[in-house]
């Protein structure tokens, strides 16, 4: 859910700035990612959204009406089917869980929430796993895994064939649905677990790994301050867009090199007052992604 | 491989007039009307034990030669593997669409269904609990609704609705509504000409919707802002069922007597 918000803004050019905080208690409601602006705090990844929306931030905007309602079915399916695959990847599976998601996890958050936190959401998961999909016939939890695995070895084969060979999945520009691929597909695709049947799935459809690689160098490539490029133009043909977009990355750069050799230390730059609250786990493996 | 569909198919569900609950009667309501799609004859019966004889648990569920399949998306690929499929006509990007919209609806229709029927107090009190334990003797009844509704809470709960308000599932409710009825446009069926399982699934929740008669009408109000899922609905009842007076499995209402609001 982090790197699908992050993707999210950088799509719409939502100036944000990501906070790593170190410590999921400090989050309202122990939830993340936690988005807070001026006073309002929102803790839900599709309500974050539809925040964002509201406040303009809409990278939605050039769709039609089929396909905003397209994007909200293929969501649904993402969540429905995608989901407990992932999760169970990442924190069911006791090799993978026990080598990745807990050392990351535990070093991320100060020590005695670092032994309670992660089993407190393996545990989550694998109700929700249970719950959600586990009922009769399937009576073993080997039966449910492999039945999991199976759905989403299905649904990747299906957000490929819709992909096919365009650059995003309503052509040019990318929109939620994009953000929201991308946010389920990083993980799995970056990530170096012991245990990667999903991964291997994955890499056998090269146009999702080349939309994964396309957005993330195209937008996370300046992921290490966490700043993003500043808006973006919605009403521009694509062209243009692209040339700007290439302007406005350079630009950044630009001033990031100035801002380096000003001062010794990255000072904290407010762009606006929207900061983005992720959870630890976020940062680390993105840091580890950037080319 | 396609043994011929017999003549005596059944299809179970609970009981019609008393017993059977908003999703229960969504889902059986798809199952027929696929079903007809397809051209297959099917026998309702009514059980007030159909639940448990299910072997997933789960109503509707249909009884085929010496076969038992529940659930909808297993019926459609049983009645695949005996030669009859109406989405055989769609190509793979369009079969893509069809199975987003289906986790689309059982997504969101189907769970605000739930909600709305076990974790909405004054619906729980006055509609839910006396019909879920009705053919049974007191205090059985109590007994197994009180279980049911501890299980669906359970589940609300791992996927984060429990927290929402019953505006908010409205509001959710009306999104997925929204999204259907972009997506229908003004063609007859989701992917024009002819009528896959999309189509029936889309049909069974939306149908039981207006139809129902639950403490309040703002479900079904949400479904009648769109006039073309109304026309939807009446299309289909028309061509489908029409001519099954007696079976009258479209015109089921949950609290009265009352016929089908369409009519």
């Amino acid at each position: 859910p982090q790197s699908l918000l992050q993707a999210y803004a950088k799509f719409s050019g939502a100036p944000l700035t990501v906070n790593t905080i170190n410590s999921s208690w400090r989050a309202p409601k122990g939830d993340v990612p936690v988005l807070i602006s001026k006073d309002i705090v929102i803790s839900q990844p599709a309500r974050i959204l539809n925040f964002l929306r509201k406040q303009k931030y809409n990278a939605d905007y050039e769709l039609s009406a089929k396909q905003g309602a397209d994007t909200l079915a293929y969501i649904a399916l993402l969540e429905e089917i995608l989901l407990p695959a992932l999760l169970h990847t990442f924190w069911v599976e006791a090799e993978n869980y026990c080598s990745v998601t807990k050392p990351w996890f535990a070093s991320r958050i100060p020590f005695p929430l670092s032994l309670y936190l992660p089993g407190k959401m393996s545990r989550e998961a694998l109700n929700r796993i249970l719950l959600t999909r586990g009922g009769p016939p399937l009576y073993s939890l080997t039966e449910v895994e492999a039945q999991i695995y199976r759905d989403a070895k299905e649904c990747l084969n299906l957000l490929s064939k819709r992909l096919g060979t365009s650059q995003f999945f309503f052509g040019d520009t990318p929109t939620t649905l994009d953000a929201f691929v991308f946010g389920f597909l990083a993980p799995i695709y970056k990530v170096c677990f012991p245990r990667v049947q999903l991964q291997e799935h994955l890499k056998q459809l090269p146009n999702l790994c080349r939309f994964c690689d396309d957005v993330l160098t195209c937008y996370f490539r300046l992921t290490v301050s966490g700043h993003s490029p500043a808006g973006q133009d919605t009403a521009d043909a694509n062209l243009q867009k692209l040339t700007q977009l290439v302007n406005k990355e350079s630009n950044l750069i630009e001033k990031m090199d100035d801002n380096l050799r000003k001062s010794p230390q990255h000072p904290p730059r407010k762009l606006t007052t929207l900061k983005l609250a992720a959870g630890g786990e976020e940062s680390s493996p993105l840091n580890r992604l950037s080319p | 491989a396609a043994e011929p569909w017999p003549e005596n198919a059944a299809l179970y569900q609970q009981l019609k007039e008393e017993q059977i609950l908003l999703s229960d009667n969504a889902s059986s309501l798809a199952v027929q009307a696929f079903l007809q799609m397809c051209n297959l004859p099917i026998r309702v019966v009514c059980r007030a034990n159909a639940e448990y004889m299910s072997p997933s648990g789960k109503v509707p569920f249909i009884h085929v030669g010496n076969q038992v399949v529940s659930e909808l998306g297993p019926i459609v690929q049983f009645v695949k593997a005996k030669g009859h499929s109406l989405s055989d006509g769609l190509d793979e990007v369009q079969k893509a669409e069809m199975k987003a919209y289906m986790e689309l609806v059982n997504n969101m229709l189907l769970t605000a269904e739930l909600y709305l029927q076990w974790c909405d107090d004054v619906t729980v009190e006055e509609i839910t609990h006396p019909r879920y334990g009705s053919p049974y003797p007191w205090p059985l009844n109590r007994i197994l609704s009180y279980q049911k509704q501890w299980e669906v809470r359970r589940k609300m709960k791992a996927i984060g609705w429990a927290g929402k308000t019953l505006a908010q599932v409205l509001e959710d409710v009306d999104q997925c509504c929204q999204a259907l009825s972009q997506r229908l446009g003004t063609q007859p069926y989701f992917f024009n000409k002819q009528p896959t399982e999309l189509d029936a699934l889309v049909f069974g929740h939306l149908f039981t919707i207006l139809t129902t008669q639950l403490t309040t009408d703002e479900l079904s109000e949400k479904v009648k802002n769109y006039s073309n899922l109304t026309a939807f609905c009446r299309r289909i009842e028309q061509q489908y069922f029409e001519g099954h007076d007696k079976d009258s499995s479209a015109t089921v209402t949950a609290q009265s007597a009352k016929r089908s609001l369409l009519r």
